[in-house]
């Protein structure tokens, strides 16, 4: 990124930011999270590493706070703000649904397979529910969503058709 | 940032957006908690209760794919957190961006740096040197005595007012001045390293101190200690029961000077407090609490550690205008009957956080340098245990109450899971590996 004034941001990247997360934060929000960037990427190396994200005592927290991290793969600023945008209030219904999908595909092939949601059950309900009960879980859930032996993005799309995505939003803190 | 409201807790717990703790009387809990601890119980219940709050229950394709909650919530904490707003330094805006102020502002600039900041310099070293060569002298010639300690006291404070001089400090004082007293322990907030010189070119202080390296320790060792300061290191104290002895004895000894403790344990930027620590507040004394509130018009005092050598933070402090400061020195609060020590340091806290106008967060500073969800496992897995049991309500079982054997197994369990991941070995794992063995060696990651 190319120094200037502002905090190390040019135009042109605030503007190859902006195509790349289509267009969902305007010039301000984008300067936000610039902001954010540095301050979490503490050597200044370009990308932010999965401890310096564990850092955050809110995020370390949080169940599945190592898929989130492992998902992003220290992201450049480019790609943090690419992982941001379906939070944005601005960001489609689509959108939000594709990033929940990537984040549920762990080996990323473009399916949800068993082994996809026994890794995030185990992430999401922990060790208390046995590995018998997750099997469990995890056929009745494939028999509802269609029968398949993997989810794919379509399957997966209908069987959220009821839930409300409304609250899955993030402001970007912006200074006035 | 439009915050207007100072002094309130944040009413959302962290880490869960969008969810308020029902009971307006839980704040309080949030305040004096010393983060989220396997043992107790309370906020672990806020939390699961939050959990719970947002499943459906009634459709299990929702439950188990839903997961746009979690990933809110962390996602949130990635853009910003409540956490590192503690210690970060606002930028000033830049009034210097016009033609006629431009010019001004150079001049200004030369002045400070060129002018003042030489002159500054040769007067503290002069002053500070002469009085460490007296100070040395004393230490040196006469026997312990009355006489010595009070002549002590009296030159380190002189050294403390050169400093003060240096960094041309407008400070105002409120409040009755500190004397010492028989069973009083004095908190305050912290900024940084030179709120110590502050109070104490004021009246003395003895403190509780990080050791820190170079120039510094040698003042810290050779210097302070006379006036009976107290050195630890944060990151290897299992002697918080020593600290806590040590405090008890320098408070009940006959006309000690009064004990100074930093209770947030590090530096935070003046405008949030981070959680008290109970060390102060659990020894029986009366705490006598200062509130200090640095004034950011000609420099911003937050001592930011982690990016700034302390060389460098003084060579700022000299090279400004002003350090203006108030400092309010509160009214004496003894623990209530029913009070724990927790819950007296978080109203001590609100007191402070009054007057020097700061926002209360509850974190737990030393989270600087260590990571919550490794060293708290159980908050996760209670979290956990939430979905897990609604799950297990589809397949019509219920769950059983968990025992003890059962927690530990799943507090271990939860430790290798972070690990797990997609399977990646890397340093991420090595550290929460590390993070449990020093905990199991029942060294504490968490002291005073």
């Amino acid at each position: 990124m190319g120094q200037a004034a502002s905090g190390g941001l040019t135009q042109g990247d605030v503007d190859e930011v902006i195509a790349a997360s289509k267009g969902v934060f305007n010039q301000a929000e984008i300067e936000s999270l610039y902001k954010r960037f540095r301050a979490l990427d503490r050597g200044h190396k370009g990308y932010i590493s999965p401890e310096e994200f564990l850092s955050i005592p809110e995020l370390s927290i949080n169940p599945v706070a190592q898929r989130l991290v492992r998902c992003c793969e220290c992201p450049n600023f480019t790609t943090f703000v690419k992982m941001v945008a379906p939070f944005s209030p601005r960001a489609s219904r689509e959108d939000k649904l594709v990033f929940m999908f990537t984040v549920y595909d762990v080996d990323g092939d473009g399916f949800i397979s068993r082994e996809d949601m026994s890794m995030m059950l185990k992430q999401l309900a922990g060790s208390s529910l046995s590995e018998e009960d997750r099997q469990d879980i995890i056929s009745r859930v494939l028999e509802q969503a269609g029968g398949a032996e993997r989810l794919d993005f379509a399957a997966f799309k209908s069987a959220l058709s009821s839930a409300d995505l409304g609250n899955m939003v993030v402001e970007v803190p912006v200074d006035l | 940032m439009g915050e207007l409201v100072k002094g309130r807790v944040e009413s959302s717990l962290p880490g869960l957006r969008g969810i308020v703790a029902d009971d307006k009387d839980q704040e309080h809990a949030l305040v004096t908690r010393e983060g989220p601890t396997k043992g107790d119980a309370e906020i672990d219940q806020l939390y699961a209760e939050a959990e719970d709050k947002r499943l459906s229950k009634t459709s299990l394709l929702l439950d188990v794919l839903n997961i746009s909650n979690v990933l809110t919530d962390g996602v949130s904490a990635m853009v910003d957190d409540s956490f590192n707003k503690c210690f970060t330094s606002t930028r000033p805006e830049p009034w210097n961006w016009n033609i006629y102020l431009f010019p001004i502002w150079v001049v200004g600039v030369v002045i400070r740096y060129l002018v003042l900041f030489p002159i500054r310099v040769t007067l503290l070293f002069i002053g500070f040197n002469t009085l460490i060569v007296v100070f040395l002298l004393v230490d040196l010639t006469l026997m312990p005595s009355k006489r010595k300690m009070a002549m002590q006291r009296k030159l380190v404070q002189w050294m403390c007012s050169a400093w003060v001089a240096a960094w041309h400090g407008v400070i105002r004082y409120h409040g009755p001045k500190p004397t010492p007293g028989k069973n009083r322990i004095w908190v305050s907030n912290h900024t940084s390293m030179i709120d110590y010189v502050v109070l104490c070119s004021y009246s003395p202080f003895a403190v509780i101190m990080q050791l820190h390296h170079g120039w510094i320790a040698f003042l810290q060792k050779r210097i302070l200690s006379s006036l009976g300061c107290l050195w630890f290191n944060r990151t290897e104290v299992n002697d918080r029961a020593v600290v806590a002895a040590r405090m008890k004895d320098h408070v009940n000894k006959e006309d000690a000077i009064p004990l100074l403790i930093f209770p947030e344990g590090t530096c935070v930027n003046n405008e949030y407090t981070v959680m008290f620590k109970r060390g102060a507040f659990d020894i029986g004394a009366t705490v006598c609490p200062v509130a200090i509130k640095y004034n950011k018009i000609f420099v911003d005092a937050f001592w930011n550690s982690r990016r700034e050598a302390f060389g460098k933070h003084l060579f700022r402090l000299m090279t400004s205008w002003a350090l203006v400061c108030d400092v309010y020195f509160l009214e004496p609060q003894s623990i209530q009957p029913e009070e724990s020590p927790q819950e007296f340091a978080g109203r001590v806290q609100a007191m402070i956080a009054k007057y020097a106008n700061l926002r209360i967060v509850p974190w737990d500073g030393y989270l600087k340098y260590y990571n919550l969800g490794e060293k708290n496992p159980g908050l996760i897995e209670k979290r956990r245990r939430v979905l897990a049991d609604v799950l297990r309500a589809y397949l019509g079982k219920t769950s059983a109450a968990p025992s003890a054997i059962a927690l530990e197994k799943e507090g271990k369990a939860a430790v290798e899971l972070q690990s797990d991941g997609k399977g990646q070995k890397g340093e991420v794992e090595g550290v929460a590996l590390q993070g449990w063995r020093k905990l199991c060696v029942g060294g504490t990651v968490h002291p005073v």
